[in-house]
């Protein structure tokens, strides 16, 4: 997945200035940004939410520009946003079932005697765990995760992590974008830093830690 | 018979009402919660249903099942999606607003009954065919139920809980809520919810019909009667706050129970025909009531924020110079041409009323005619002695005394309009018109024994004529104040971003009542002025429809030119004066549904024309870069076809 | 003249919460914005910072607690009879009115002072037209947008509209300024801009409060910072010191 360009308005405000990134398949990348500095952008600009006013995103090589954001998702793309990520009026199991009916994850068994709850009476940390779900029941070949961490316990998020490597190594492409690197992303392949919508720095975990240093 | 027998017998007469009230709710519910848009247009897809299988069985004598199937399963549905294909969804996509959507529904309304009027006349038919004969199916201790009443009751009981159970249990439920829930997420999720809005538009417009087809051999078939009662019927939709099915179906069947109960209630003296009044029109009553109670229903939308707006610019003198040799046409005229130019001034009056409130203010008025029909009203009474303690006044002091009292009744959409937006306003402002067109217009209490002329001023066509012009200049110079200096600053802003206008220190309220109480005022005068015009009170010409039109109209010139609204009024006039009535109405409905590829309407179109022309060519790339992807489209075809 | 610091003679917050459906976004925020002094108000997403805003601007109302302007009790005042009194605020999504040109939007601001609605429909000019005029020039001129005053605003880029936006509460003469996020969207050179500006306000005399993420910039502008975290103060006290605090560290989940 490749971004050349980007540039993205939301109505008087511009958000990214013309963002050139790349993403590679079957690895791990993480876009590190304060609030606001476009990163959720990038997001979202890939899955076909915001349209991009300049500028190309390539998945696969192909161009996507015109592409439905529902047919993204349905050759392969799931994006977890930070906010609002599941059906509050649906239950879990509806929740879930939208993308593969019938089967949960065995990664959050926390979810298993939840199924029948409306999805909008749970707390944030077990909403984000039914959004999580849901995005890895499409088996999608590329997941972005907006701040999955949040609201999850540090173990949950380790084990998340884990997950997404795994997930990663079975030739998928996974995208999170987070405000600070945790360790148990350090193993990622690309790092790219957004500020004020443009890419600030783009390199291996190592390289930025030697930065901040 | 006793009592409590009486009461059986009307509130089963009630039901047949009811019972379509509760459907129409239902198709508005379903059609909004699957796409997000309040079907302002259904009762004019009603009204066509019904028009259409009237054709196909008495004209054309085909079998009543056949021709049902055909209009309720084949033409409504497709209607629908059609209406999805062509208006809504490129609205959509374009990321349009609430209030461009909702004059786009406007406009497939007053298209629709410029249609029907075009192809059936206005001449109201009384032989449309009932869909299940009105025999006594039971009569259980004396008391007849009729077998259409309860086929009636039938069809709404099965098709909501239908509804409720699809949606429920089936994963095309499952999608539909996933898409009510939260668009962009389910289709994140891989949904299409284009098809679901597709759906959803398919089976509102199937109630629609239904609705139509029901309600039509209860009443005269005709192209404005229908689609306003079954407006009417939005109460019930806007009772069940857009959401809840059986609150539809419940209020649905108990105003239709209500209304039949009422007929019983027979005060005594003065109070009986405002009795009946309330009786024969509760379903205005409950629309006023649902829309008047605090609802968080389109409280979020961003005001009427339609795009294009600009103060002055280049092309606005060349169409005040067209403006002024328009209206300055007539004072040469025939008589008998004359005769209907006097329309002119006193219609540009009520749109400019549209301008102010909508235009410059960016507040929706759905009702505007009827403070226009207030002013007429006032004017006649005045003129006829009819206040008490007043003499019968001449034409120009009862004229603006009207005026002077219309103009604090604004408050009756303003005050609502500080705490309302979008939706919530419309519909509030619509239940207003709708409830002093029925409730007051349409009364003999207030309209018998009225006498109009033009006493005590010019009373030839060419005088009267002259008059009208010089309050069209007095109205005109008021509109210019209120788009000027700090005041025209203050409504733009308030226009454009209402809580930076307010941060920056403008009393909001107070503009919004000043905006209100200006429009009914010159609305008034422009109302006062078409009864004078035509000597005589007429109700019809204030009807609500004849608001939606006016609005649209006002919309599709570029509600923010008032010399757009002065050039609509004589386009208008002229329309239905030179061609078959429905041609007006065809044309500002069809540019109303394309008012989302043309925004700022018709004047923002010449505003960029005038742009366009008026900028000075540069050369070299720079005029490369300045091309429309039409006319690089056009330049390489050019280039291939060079030698 | 009030020296500079004075607590109490800018605006000051006194426990201030705003409930939305039980959850308590602000939740009892105690808060003082000196005149002549900037200060900083950071925190994560969802601390309540916009919510709080909000309160102190007049665009909500508080569920308990008071708002002071100047000693004064500004709790119950709509928005702009605030802005009125000299309590300006910007917006973290831009608020520019697109059918008024540049320097028509200053001047929306410049004269909202002076009532005069009923001489502006009779077409007579509203009272303190010249001062309003002065006072949009000086804006215009102060944030560098003379060579653009007769743009329409939507023409203008980001940047722009974020100065235009500050050069609008500008031209109120503000006592106190609220500052949703000035300067996001921002080039280096703008942002520097808006630096120096802001520093010679509060020379001035104007307190000012500023939500912002840009750390580097609270660093370098804010006299006094306050950290928000659901909705409570967490920290408080003089730049350097809270934003050496490791707690806050925590909560701002910085890198």
């Amino acid at each position: 997945m490749e971004l050349r360009g980007v540039r993205v308005r939301y109505g008087l405000l511009e958000a990214l200035h013309g963002v050139d990134l790349a993403c590679p398949a079957g690895r791990v990348t993480v876009l590190l940004g304060r609030n606001g500095s476009g990163r959720t952008t990038v997001l979202r600009t890939v899955a076909g939410v915001v349209r991009p006013s300049a500028g190309q995103v390539l998945w696969q090589g192909r161009e996507t520009a015109g592409l439905d954001a529902y047919r993204r998702a349905r050759a392969g793309l799931a994006l977890v946003p930070a906010e609002r990520g599941v059906f509050g009026s649906l239950t879990v199991a509806e929740n879930l079932g939208l993308s593969e009916p019938g089967t949960v994850e065995p990664s959050f068994p926390e979810l298993l005697p939840l199924l029948t709850r409306r999805a909008g009476t749970l707390s944030g940390g077990q909403q984000q765990m039914v959004a999580l779900a849901r995005a890895l029941l499409a088996r999608p070949r590329l997941l972005l995760l907006d701040e999955p961490g949040r609201g999850l316990a540090p173990a949950v998020v380790a084990r998340l992590h884990e997950l997404l490597f795994r997930v990663a190594a079975e030739g998928r492409t996974v995208v999170l974008a987070e405000q600070g690197l945790p360790p148990t992303l350090e193993a990622a392949a690309v790092v790219h830093v957004l500020r004020r919508g443009r890419i600030a720095f783009s390199g291996e975990p190592s390289e930025l830690r030697g930065l901040v240093r | 018979m006793g009592a409590a027998g009486l009461t059986l017998d009307l509130a089963l007469a009630g039901l047949a009402v009811g019972s379509a009230a509760a459907l129409s709710g239902v198709g508005l519910v379903v059609t909004y919660r699957a796409t997000g848009v309040l079907n302002l247009a259904q009762g004019a897809q009603a009204m066509a249903t019904a028009y259409l299988l009237r054709e196909l069985v008495v004209v054309h004598h085909w079998p009543l099942a056949l021709a049902a199937v055909c209009c309720l399963l084949v033409a409504a549905p497709a209607l629908g999606v059609l209406l999805d294909l062509a208006v809504f969804r490129p609205l959509q996509r374009r990321g349009a607003g609430p209030a461009e959507t909702m004059v786009a529904g406007i406009g497939v309304f007053v298209l629709l009954i410029g249609a029907a009027v075009l192809i059936w006349g206005t001449a109201p038919y009384g032989d449309a065919p009932p869909l299940v004969e009105g025999t006594a199916l039971a009569q259980p201790g004396g008391h007849v139920l009729r077998l259409d009443t309860a086929v009636q009751l039938a069809t709404v009981l099965v098709l909501a809980t239908t509804v409720g159970l699809v949606s429920r249990y089936t994963r095309f439920g499952v999608r539909l809520r996933a898409v009510v829930d939260n668009r962009a997420l389910a289709q994140l999720a891989g949904v299409d919810a284009d098809r679901i809005s597709s759906a959803g538009w398919a089976f509102g417009s199937f109630t629609a019909g239904l609705v139509g087809v029901l309600l039509a051999p209860f009443l005269l078939l005709d192209p404005y009667g229908l689609p306003l009662l079954v407006m009417e019927t939005m109460a019930v939709a806007v009772a069940a706050r857009l959401r809840s099915l059986p609150v539809a179906v419940v209020t649905g069947l108990a105003l239709g129970v209500a209304q039949s109960e009422l007929t019983r209630l027979r005060p005594a003296g003065q109070l009986l025909p405002l009795a009946q009044a309330v009786q024969t029109n509760l379903f205005v009553v409950a629309l006023l009531v649902a829309a008047l109670l605090p609802w968080s229903g389109g409280s979020d939308d961003t005001g009427l924020a339609l795009p294009g707006g600009g103060r002055g610019g280049r092309g606005a003198t060349a169409a005040r110079t067209a403006c002024t040799v328009l209206v300055l046409l007539p004072l040469g005229f025939h008589a008998d041409d004359l005769r209907h130019a006097l329309l002119v001034p006193a219609l540009a009056l009520v749109l400019l009323s549209v301008v102010v409130v909508t235009g410059y203010g960016g507040q929706v008025s759905l009702g505007q005619a009827g403070y226009a029909g207030l002013g007429a009203l006032g004017t006649a009474l005045l003129m006829s002695g009819k206040v008490p303690g007043l003499p019968a006044l001449p034409a120009v002091p009862a004229l603006l005394l009207a005026v002077a009292v219309t103009v604090p009744l604004g408050l009756l959409t303003g005050w609502p309009a500080i705490r309302r937006r979008g939706l919530a306003l419309a519909l509030v402002t619509f239940a207003v018109g709708t409830a002093l067109s029925r409730l007051v217009f349409d009364q003999p209490y207030a309209t018998t024994g009225l006498t109009v002329s033009r006493d005590g001023m010019p009373t030839g066509d060419r005088g009267f004529y002259t008059v009208e012009l010089v309050l069209l200049g007095v109205g005109l110079l008021v509109v210019r104040n209120l788009h000027r200096g700090r005041l025209g600053r203050a409504l733009t802003a308030m226009r454009d971003h209402q809580a930076g206008a307010s941060a920056a220190g403008v009393d909001v309220p107070r503009l919004k009542l000043l905006v209100f109480m200006a429009g009914a005022g010159l609305a008034a005068l422009g109302g006062g002025l078409m009864a004078l015009g035509g000597q005589a009170f007429d109700p019809t010409a204030f009807d609500p429809v004849q608001g939606l039109l006016w609005f649209a109209t006002v919309v599709v010139a570029g509600a923010d030119s008032a010399a757009g609204a002065v050039l609509a009024a004589a386009l208008l006039v002229g329309l239905d004066a030179g061609t078959a009535a429905g041609v007006s109405a065809v044309v500002v409905g069809a540019l109303a549904t394309v008012l989302g590829r043309m925004p700022g309407g018709l004047a923002g179109l010449a505003r960029r024309a005038a742009d366009r022309a008026t900028v000075p060519a540069r050369p070299g790339p720079g005029q490369e870069a300045a091309l429309t992807p039409l006319g690089r489209r056009l330049r390489e075809r050019i280039a291939e076809r060079a030698p | 003249m009030t020296a500079a610091g004075t607590p109490g003679a800018g605006l000051v917050a006194r426990g201030v919460v705003r409930r939305f459906g039980g959850i308590a976004a602000v939740d009892g925020v105690d808060l003082d914005a000196p005149i002549g002094r900037i200060t900083a108000l950071i925190g994560p997403n969802g601390a309540g910072k916009s919510t709080l805003f909000d309160c102190l601007a007049g665009a909500a109302r508080p569920d308990a607690g008071q708002v002071l302007l100047a000693g004064r009790d500004i709790t119950r005042l709509p928005d702009h009879a605030r802005a009125r009194l000299g309590l300006l605020r910007t917006f973290q999504q831009i608020a520019a009115f697109q059918g008024l040109t540049v320097a028509e939007n200053v001047r929306v601001g410049a004269e909202q002072v002076h009532r005069g609605t009923g001489r502006g429909l009779l077409g007579l000019p509203p009272p303190g037209r010249d001062t309003a005029r002065a006072a949009t020039e000086r804006a215009l001129r102060l944030l560098d947008l003379d060579a653009v005053r007769d743009w329409p605003a939507d023409r203008l880029p980001t940047g722009a509209l974020r100065l235009l936006e500050l050069a609008r509460a500008l031209a109120a003469t503000p006592r106190v300024l609220l500052l949703d996020e000035p300067a996001a969207g921002l080039d280096q050179a703008q942002t520097a801009r808006l630096g120096t500006v802001l520093r010679a306000l509060a020379a001035e005399g104007t307190a000012l409060l500023l939500v912002e993420h840009d750390v580097e910039l609270v660093a370098r502008l804010a006299d006094a910072v306050y950290v928000m975290a659901a909705g409570r103060v967490i920290a408080r006290g003089p730049t350097a010191s809270v934003l050496a605090d490791p707690r806050v560290a925590a909560a701002w989940g910085a890198t």
